[in-house]
């Protein structure tokens, strides 16, 4: 990259991560009213959002939209593996479609309604939705589906389908199994320096999934220990294969947390359930990507801190909206938002 | 009179429901209704009477669609008719292909599951021929030990490491022995016990076992030929289901073209869902048609509705422009000059079509700078070889042949030779700096004409202060008059004085005054918006005309070109001499003439089309049946 596009990404992501609304702030937002919360989304990030009461996915919509168009912004000063690095990553809001798609036609919804749960993703989109919402049946979506570029994960959702039946958890993290491993692939092809401080903040992401599938695996399916641990995606920071079949291979969840490293012990000690603990492993895999954006000075790390910061913002400010325009008390919109005390 | 887009009419048709139909397929068959969808009428008529019917069409147009794929000779072209068609035949038919459409899906899991093992087979039999060398007996791998399980297969590489280190938290242990094409082939062994544990394991991992059959007792080679048994019967089985798949669809030939004939009739109908509005029986439609038309489709209603109705036509209002589609003049001459200028975008309503202009200018210049009246003859003769498969190529690349021609005779150049035919006016050679003074008057003639093409577009679009202050308006062709007098004057008088001072500044007063007013925010913003805004003027303008420069350029560089290859043929013998002449007429024709036409192309639409031209035009899509 040249020096002129090095100070210009440096610029849009000092001027982009300004805006970004934190974890804390958008908690306090829960206690305003819906016409507050737009209002203080505005003075925050500056953009203006129209509330539609009787559609409330265009709110997402427009959610989505903005950020995507951010990304786009992020993504002209780079070139070769590094925009395809960034161009995959971008791909896990495309993932979530996939898995609406899947899950809708295996559990046989109608078209129109997957349809309506779908994310207009406008110029990202490479999944054939229309021909895909016309499969009569789910086996025809998934041949449908094994031609395009999610085929391989596309061929391990199925085989989990025919091992596991229609289980929502199981489908889900097969497909961001398969997705974390092509995306660690893609970061093989940069700098050794920008993959080594990009890994540092994936490897966050990682310990969090890799970690909360174990537990799930291990003590909500029962799964053997072996099979727990060839579920798990690529390894990150500090869970590292090692260390992921030792903990494969303890009988509950209390002796897996007090074997886990630092800091993770400390984080999960007195929390009771799988999902307080997720909740808490998220917050913990953003706060190394917020360290990365606002602290470090390279700038492949912080364009993907910056995804991953701005895409858990779009998540977060989703359920709140939605949540208030769905009337929900302030206590389930804030479990619904990932809130843990 | 320029030439613009077709008058328009606003019609609103309204009937009764039960002649809806008859009026899609009456307006379908003219091509005249751009249809329209109607906020006004929204609030009266909230209904949509063809969504039931526009979704059941989907259904149908998609299942066909997806049927269609596997003809293996096409349906007969459809029959014309003008039957209505029943939401209840839609749907008796509609049910008829989907059953047709699970039983063909079925048939292709069938195919994807056999394919997929025959692949896994095929792996088999490739692990095995790496054992055919080895004295051992397979049978083993069958009679599972009382303590030790062996098994043998293959596992995607990709898979392979994290099945390793899954496999260390069993007592079972995986060796690979053989790799190829992304699949490892190995041996998995270990103590009985865990074998039910194990065998969960590797299902995940894609594993696949070699099964090794009861009756076998003896040799690898003959483990080899059960193998290939084993694909004869799975290829034999993917055979029948595909013989059984075609058996199916000509059984349903009939079922399939009435589908065709019906989705052909229903489409006009069901593509009016989202515009059809109705209440309690009554029904309304909205669209833009040509107001050539109007009679026509007076006349067709009557004849086609049943019940009464009612039509009214209006005249496009000023706010509603934007949103008045377009529809060109169709001219044969013109039609590839009119892509030409779609691709830079659709003209407004009220724009001028600049396809004749274009059309024109791009001849003209084309022969300007590739005047050869060899090299014309053999473009303008080429052309007409592509005049079955793509007649607009030959229409362009005549008429820019012979533009070449006849700039040809005015230069006296005949394939590079100067000398052969007496120029009309004279090689450009001879004299460039007059080729090129040329040039620039030539050019500055464009620019006046775009400005006063911009200039009439924002008369006719209302915008009566952007046609007299802006710098796209006279105020700007002003000030280009001005300017160009202006550098004429210290050019060849080099005088510049008091009246020519007055004529540049005043019309650039008018336009830096227009932008004072036009821009908005601080006192500085605005200053720096302005200047920068005026500054921006002068300097396209001036690069503007400067750009013609390659008009000249490029009718010096066509001869100079010629003398090069004259030179270098120069130096060879009689034969070499030949082959160099020829073999540079040709690289000048498709090099230099594929250069100038994107080179003229060029200069319409950046000097030309972005001067007058908003190119935001709607096309117009009219309701028609369509397979």
């Amino acid at each position: 990259m040249s020096g002129f596009a090095s100070d210009y990404l440096g610029t849009r992501l000092t001027v982009l991560a300004s805006r970004l609304i934190s974890f804390e702030q958008l908690i306090d937002f829960i206690e305003l009213d819906l016409e507050r919360i737009m209002a203080q989304v505005k003075q925050r990030s500056g953009y203006d959002y129209d509330i539609d009461a009787a559609n409330p996915r265009w709110i997402e919509a427009q959610l989505t939209h903005r950020a995507l168009d951010e990304f786009l912004i992020l993504l002209r000063p780079f070139s070769g593996s590094e925009r395809r690095f960034f161009q995959f990553a971008i791909r896990w809001f495309e993932l979530v479609n996939l898995k609406v798609l899947i899950r809708g036609k295996f559990s046989g919804i109608d078209s129109s309604e997957i349809e309506q749960q779908l994310i207009d993703l406008r110029s990202f989109i490479d999944l054939p939705i229309k021909r895909l919402l016309e499969a009569d049946d789910p086996y025809e979506m998934l041949r449908l589906l094994e031609t395009t570029a999610y085929g391989g994960i596309v061929r391990q959702a199925r085989r989990m389908y025919e091992e596991h039946g229609n289980d929502l958890f199981l489908l889900d993290a097969t497909i961001d199994r398969s997705f974390f491993i092509d995306l660690k692939h893609h970061a093989r092809f940069l700098h050794d320096e920008d993959a080594a401080n990009v890994r540092q903040v994936m490897g966050g992401l990682l310990d969090r999934f890799n970690l909360l599938w174990l537990l799930r695996y291990r003590f909500a399916y029962e799964l053997s220990p072996a099979k727990s641990f060839y579920l798990l995606t690529t390894t990150g920071n500090r869970l590292h294969s090692a260390e992921l079949m030792r903990l494969a291979k303890m009988d509950s969840i209390e002796e897996v947390i007090a074997a886990l490293p630092e800091p993770y012990q400390r984080l999960l000690a007195n929390i009771g359930s799988i999902s307080d603990m997720e909740m808490v492993m998220e917050y913990y895999s953003l706060s190394i990507a917020a360290r990365a954006l606002y602290r470090r000075p390279n700038l492949l790390a912080r364009t993907f801190s910056y995804i991953v910061l701005r895409e858990a913002e779009v998540r977060f400010l989703q359920a709140l909206i939605k949540g208030k325009q769905l009337g929900f008390d302030n206590d389930l919109i804030k479990q619904a938002m990932g809130a843990v005390a | 009179m320029l030439p613009t887009p077709l008058e328009m009419r606003k019609v609103g048709l309204y009937m009764v429901d039960a002649d809806a139909q008859s009026a899609a397929m009456a307006l379908a068959r003219m091509g005249v209704l751009h249809p329209l969808e109607d906020s006004a009428s929204g609030q009266v008529l909230q209904d949509y009477p063809a969504a039931a019917f526009q979704a059941v069409y989907h259904d149908l147009n998609s299942r066909f669609g997806k049927i269609s794929s596997f003809l293996q000779t096409p349906l007969q072209a459809p029959l014309e008719s003008d039957e209505l068609v029943t939401l209840d035949q839609l749907q008796v038919l509609d049910q008829q292909l989907k059953q047709l459409w699970a039983q063909i899906s079925a048939l292709e899991e069938k195919i994807r599951r056999q394919n997929e093992k025959v692949g896994v087979i095929r792996q088999l039999a490739n692990s095995l021929q790496k054992f055919s060398s080895l004295d051992l007996d397979l049978g083993r791998l069958r009679r599972h030990g009382r303590f030790l399980r062996i098994t043998v297969g293959t596992v995607p590489a990709e898979n392979f490491s994290q099945l390793r280190r899954a496999l260390s938290l069993t007592k079972f242990m995986i060796k690979v022995f053989y790799s190829s094409e992304g699949i490892n082939h190995v041996v998995v062994f270990g103590p009985s016990q865990q074998r039910e544990e194990v065998h969960d394991l590797l299902q995940s991992a894609d594993f696949r076992g070699l099964t090794v059959p009861q009756e076998f007792t003896g040799s690898p080679a003959q483990l080899q030929a059960d193998l290939d048994r084993q694909i004869e019967q799975a290829e034999a089985r993917m055979q029948q289901w595909r013989q059984e798949l075609s058996e199916l669809i000509t059984a349903n030939l009939a079922s399939l073209q009435s589908a065709q004939d019906l989705l052909l009739r229903a489409r006009p109908y069901a593509s009016l869902a989202t515009v059809l509005r109705g209440k309690g029986g009554l029904v309304f439609l909205q669209g833009w048609v040509p107001a050539e038309r109007e009679e026509q489709i007076r006349g067709q209603l009557a004849e086609q509705l049943q019940f009464p109705f009612q039509l009214e036509f209006s005249e496009p209002e000023q706010q509603e422009f934007d949103s008045v589609p377009s529809l060109l003049k169709k001219s044969w001459l013109l039609q590839p000059f009119q892509g030409l200028v779609k691709n830079f975008g659709m003209p407004g309503y009220r724009e001028v079509d600049p396809s004749g202009l274009f059309a024109l200018s791009y001849v003209l210049m084309f022969g300007m700078m590739f005047g050869d009246i060899g090299h014309g003859s053999v473009i303008a003769l080429l052309s007409l070889l592509f005049y079955r498969r793509y007649p607009g190529i030959t229409i362009v690349g005549v008429l820019a042949g012979m533009s070449s021609v006849g700039f040809g005779f005015v230069y006296g150049s005949l394939f590079g030779y100067e000398h052969v035919v007496p120029a009309l006016w004279m090689s450009p050679m001879q004299d460039p700096v007059q080729v090129l003074l040329l040039a620039v008057l030539w050019g500055a003639g464009f620019i006046v004409v775009a400005n006063l093409l911009a200039i009439r577009n924002f008369f006719a679009a209302g915008q009566i202060d952007q046609a007299c202050y802006s710098g796209k308006g006279l105020a700007g062709l002003g000030f280009y008059l001005a300017a160009f007098y202006a550098a004429y004057q210290v050019a060849f008088n080099n005088y510049f004085g008091w009246l020519e001072f007055a004529l540049v500044a005043l019309p650039m007063a008018v336009i830096v005054h227009y932008q004072w007013r036009q821009s908005d925010g601080g006192l500085v913003e605005r200053v720096l918006v302005v200047f920068i805004e005026g500054l921006e003027h002068i300097i396209s303008n001036v690069s503007g005309t400067l750009s013609f420069l390659r008009v000249a350029a490029f009718s010096l560089n066509h001869i100079a070109l010629a003398a090069a290859v004259f030179a270098i043929a120069g130096m060879l013998g009689s034969f070499g001499h030949g082959v160099t002449v020829l073999l540079g007429n040709i690289f000048i024709i498709v090099l230099e003439g594929a250069i100038v036409a994107i080179q003229c192309l060029r200069l319409e639409y950046y000097e030309g089309f972005s001067r007058f031209f908003s190119g935001k035009g709607r096309p117009f899509e009219p309701l028609k049946f369509e397979t």
